[in-house]
């Protein structure tokens, strides 16, 4: 990391495709849950793909030896399917503005707030605890409408991703799509555009992992 | 609803045609849309006991592989809603529930770091962005891409994108030098991506 110790906070900008290393490291799930959804998000956001990592994974799928289940396992899974949940959809979700978003990401919404819930973390702010069960620590961040979340730091470092909305933080401002990447001495307060609710997917204590953000810094050097 | 529900598309070692895919990919909205069991029926007897090799594949034994593969079924039915045939086949879909419902199950038994040395290469700056380019058709390209790719090769794109191996478990297991086994894993994959650019 070392470019990054002279950049305390940075706005990420894009424009490159990865390289086989990370793209490897997405499509095979190597790089974890909370990274993989970070980074599968923001693409799709900005429209940007690499389905051809995925679908070299997709594709060794279907070339698989098959390995036999057990006579029963169709049935069984049948019985799980009544025993369970229904179906999710993004119509359940608490936050309307939530629902285009990124489907793997609806889906951790959903699930999520069918467990721990919106939390009220301050006045104008709440928190919504993805449960990715990795390492790191993935929430969803709500506020409100020219509300700001207090001045903080974090142990590691903390990535954003602008989901719905907007905000600004004192150094740049930032709409749906947008990335920043702070150090774990950069003390900030985001605070939301007058205009609306602000929606903002924030990744954190990860040390390790964020090394495979060299590929989005890229373009800023 | 698959006409060929055995025979053509069970052969091992094929990746599916783009007829199949398709076939698939109405089955899957099936499930979606009406809960169709008898849809959901096909899509089980062929992708589980994939799921279920691919998982032995990556070290779990038979009853654990079985049990996920399961679980991962019923997650396809749940989630069918959030399927979209525009954006990826059904097979990278389910290949992905796979993948991050492996992760949970193994996140304490398995390192997931990634290797320090890989983050030191840089994006290669040479590829185009991949917008307008249509998801079947990339799926469609990527595996006659793979086809025509040396075996060799081949197996080098398997084992870093869909086994995750780094480059140097990779090196280890195939007793071939890290440097190779990169420039190969960069050549086949930019080959790959160089067909999917090219009209």
């Amino acid at each position: 990391m070392g470019h990054l110790s002279r950049v305390e906070m940075m706005k990420i900008k894009f424009g490159q495709l990865m390289d086989e290393a990370a793209s490897a490291a997405l499509a095979s799930g190597r790089v974890g849950p909370e990274l993989g959804l970070f980074v599968d998000s923001l693409m799709q956001m900005r429209g940007m793909s690499d389905l051809p990592g995925e679908a070299v994974a997709g594709a060794a799928l279907e070339c698989e030896e098959p390995t036999e289940l057990s006579p029963h396992a169709l049935d069984m899974a049948f019985a799980a399917i009544e025993r369970g949940a229904q179906p999710t959809t993004s119509r359940s979700l608490r936050y309307h503005e939530l629902s285009g978003l990124p489907a793997g990401l609806v889906d951790a919404i959903a699930t999520a707030e069918h467990s721990g819930g919106w939390k009220r973390a301050t006045r104008g702010v709440s928190q919504l605890r993805l449960d990715l069960s990795g390492r790191s620590r993935t929430e969803l961040i709500r506020i409100e409408a020219g509300a700001a979340v207090p001045p903080h730091s974090h142990k590691g470092q903390e990535l954003s991703l602008c989901l719905v909305g907007g905000y600004s933080d004192g150094t740049a401002a930032y709409g749906p799509g947008d990335v920043s990447i702070a150090d774990p001495s950069v003390r900030h307060q985001p605070k939301a555009d007058d205009d609306g609710p602000c929606f903002v997917l924030s990744v954190t204590d990860a040390p390790l992992n964020f090394s495979i953000l060299d590929w989005l810094q890229w373009s800023t050097r | 609803m698959v006409a060929k529900s055995s025979g053509g598309i069970r052969l091992a070692g094929e990746a599916l045609a783009e007829e199949n895919r398709e076939q698939f990919a109405s089955l899957l909205v099936a499930v979606a849309e009406n809960q169709d069991r008898a849809a959901f029926s096909e899509l089980f007897a062929y992708y589980a006991p994939r799921v279920k090799s691919y998982l032995m594949r990556l070290g779990s034994d038979g009853a654990q592989a079985e049990e996920i593969a399961q679980d991962v079924m019923v997650t396809v039915w749940r989630k069918a809603s959030l399927f979209d045939r525009r954006q990826a086949s059904v097979s990278t879909w389910i290949f992905r529930i796979a993948r991050n419902r492996r992760i949970d199950v193994f996140r304490r038994t398995k390192k997931p770091e990634l290797d320090p040395e890989e983050t030191m290469l840089l994006p290669s700056g040479v590829d185009a962005p991949d917008a307008g380019v249509d998801a079947m058709e990339t799926e469609t390209r990527v595996r006659a891409a793979m086809k025509e790719l040396p075996e060799e090769q081949r197996q080098l794109l398997k084992l870093s994108f869909y086994e995750g191996l780094s480059h140097s478990e990779i090196a280890e297991k195939l007793n071939v030098p890290l440097g190779t086994v990169k420039s190969r894993i960069r050549l086949a994959f930019r080959r790959m991506k160089a067909d999917l650019h090219e009209e």
